[in-house]
């Protein structure tokens, strides 16, 4: 208990040093920081973060928003979605501590997601109340999230690793583009869900430590600079960039995995609400997993 | 009306570290403790010949970063060049502060989470876009002293006049009168003019 007391007042006082005379932002570096601004021999990431968000990263995020559902609009219309017969056979895939964990990193996409939007595009929603109300739920939906991301990444890990069925996989685009219903080769999880898998964990993470970074703002880590040789405010300008830059991928991957469970394979989402997967889907979408339960008399 | 530029100078070969500028700040906004608009920094400090002071607050920058990376846009620039900032608007994201040169935005910190307030920063004393003069103004960005025609307080306070702020052409005129008195030394662009002004 003690350990966590302790823990908990080094956070704190971690928040609050903000303004204290060891700052790393506006104390003794403050010169060295103004003097290396843009010069030949920085890493130049002030001026680099000023262009970036200047010009780019809202739009890139406009066309992500747009461009993914848009393309997944046309892919419904055109070859529609994936319909399996409710089959009475059904295999317990998912246990309740899945399904929790899984339910409490939805709930916090769900908000940490369209709350990045309400920051950035604060502009278009006039700043303010609502706006720092959903940069302050960015912040704290981000705890659930931070609390289930290394026990997701230890219970599926197995199932996500990339193997030579992936590489059909990818080949034939998990057989999304055709309306036939053909077994398609692929594990527990195929070659699209292990990458949502890998930019949900280490995306997820890295977004977790580039926010964090954001929000505590002016700490002290002596490991971390000599680490990478950065000043504060240059690893804050870094930060910056890769929690815009992740925010795509993780942005439109996390669409996906909507449209997938939602739309495109009609009832899949259920799976992750009781934890029971049709034998029809699986056998189509994910036969080699089928043939191993198959062989283990599980159907 | 033609409006003249408004900038910020410190002569480093005057400044004597006395703090006298950010403490008159401090004092004449009601700024929270932690809160330094304006901040009197020293380097290479007990080397001889190379010691300098010089007092950094916002540089009222031409095209100024903060403003190109402010995501609900709460800046604006007066005619007069001064960068001001609605802190209504504003939702304490940081990223101003990791576009300015200056390292000039500070945050207080508020709430129980601690997440950062409204940015606060140097208003060259010319308050904010509430009515001008009026308690929340006041209140919120400080005194409006542009306003009552005086001129901003650190540089008003400066005991060796290190520290001068006006339109663009007068503190030119300073700066080559002073340069040229000195016989040419320290005949540099004045510190941070570069990164603020792109020296025009």
């Amino acid at each position: 208990m003690r350990k966590y007391i302790v823990m908990f007042i080094a956070l704190l006082s971690l928040a609050s040093v903000a303004m204290a005379a060891e700052s790393q932002i506006w104390g003794e570096m403050r010169i060295q920081n103004i003097l290396g601004y843009g010069q030949e021999e920085s890493l130049k990431l002030g001026p680099l973060f000023t262009m970036l968000q200047h010009h780019y990263f809202a739009w890139i995020f406009l066309g992500v928003l747009i461009g993914v559902p848009g393309a997944f609009f046309i892919h419904y219309k055109i070859i529609g979605p994936k319909v399996f017969p409710h089959s009475e056979k059904k295999y317990y895939a998912f246990n309740l501590y899945n399904r929790i964990i899984h339910q409490v990193a939805a709930v916090s996409f769900l908000v940490i997601i369209p709350t990045g939007f309400i920051i950035v595009f604060g502009d278009f929603f006039g700043g303010g109340t609502l706006v720092r109300m959903a940069k302050n739920l960015h912040g704290i939906f981000t705890i659930p999230f931070t609390i289930v991301v290394i026990p997701m990444a230890l219970m599926w890990v197995k199932e996500a690793i990339f193997n030579m069925d992936d590489v059909k996989w990818l080949m034939i685009v998990g057989g999304y583009l055709s309306k036939e219903k053909k077994p398609i080769l692929a594990g527990k999880f195929n070659c699209g869900q292990k990458m949502w898998y890998w930019v949900a964990i280490l995306g997820g993470i890295t977004m977790i430590l580039s926010g964090a970074f954001m929000y505590f703002l002016d700490f002290k880590m002596q490991m971390l600079h000599d680490l990478t040789g950065m000043s504060q405010i240059d690893m804050l300008r870094a930060a910056a960039i890769i929690h815009n830059v992740m925010g795509f991928a993780v942005l439109a991957l996390f669409i996906t995995h909507v449209y997938m469970s939602m739309f495109a394979i009609k009832g899949a989402v259920h799976s992750i609400i009781t934890g029971y997967v049709e034998e029809e889907e699986v056998k189509i979408l994910h036969s080699t997993w089928y043939k191993k339960l198959k062989d283990q008399g599980k159907f | 009306m033609d409006y003249a530029r408004m900038k910020f100078y410190c002569d480093e070969s005057r400044c004597i570290e006395c703090d006298g500028c950010s403490v008159a700040c401090a004092e004449a906004h009601e700024l929270p403790t932690g809160i330094s608009r304006r901040k009197v920094v020293t380097i290479n400090e007990g080397i001889p010949g190379k010691e300098m002071s010089t007092s950094i607050a916002c540089m009222h920058c031409t095209d100024a970063p903060c403003q190109q990376v402010c995501p609900v846009d709460c800046f604006y620039i007066r005619e007069d060049g001064i960068v001001l900032h609605d802190k209504n608007t504003c939702i304490g994201c940081g990223y101003c502060l990791y576009a300015c040169p200056f390292g000039a935005p500070q945050f207080p910190r508020d709430g129980a989470f601690g997440a950062k307030g409204a940015m606060d920063k140097c208003t060259m004393c010319a308050g904010g876009p509430l009515e001008t003069n009026s308690e929340k103004e006041r209140h919120l960005y400080g005194q409006n002293r542009i306003a009552e025609g005086k001129v901003p307080v650190c540089a008003a306070m400066c005991s060796t006049k290190a520290l001068l702020v006006g339109d663009a052409e007068s503190v030119s005129n300073v700066y080559r009168a002073r340069v040229m008195a000195r016989g040419g030394k320290g005949a540099n662009s004045p510190y941070g003019w570069d990164k603020a002004y792109k020296n025009q």
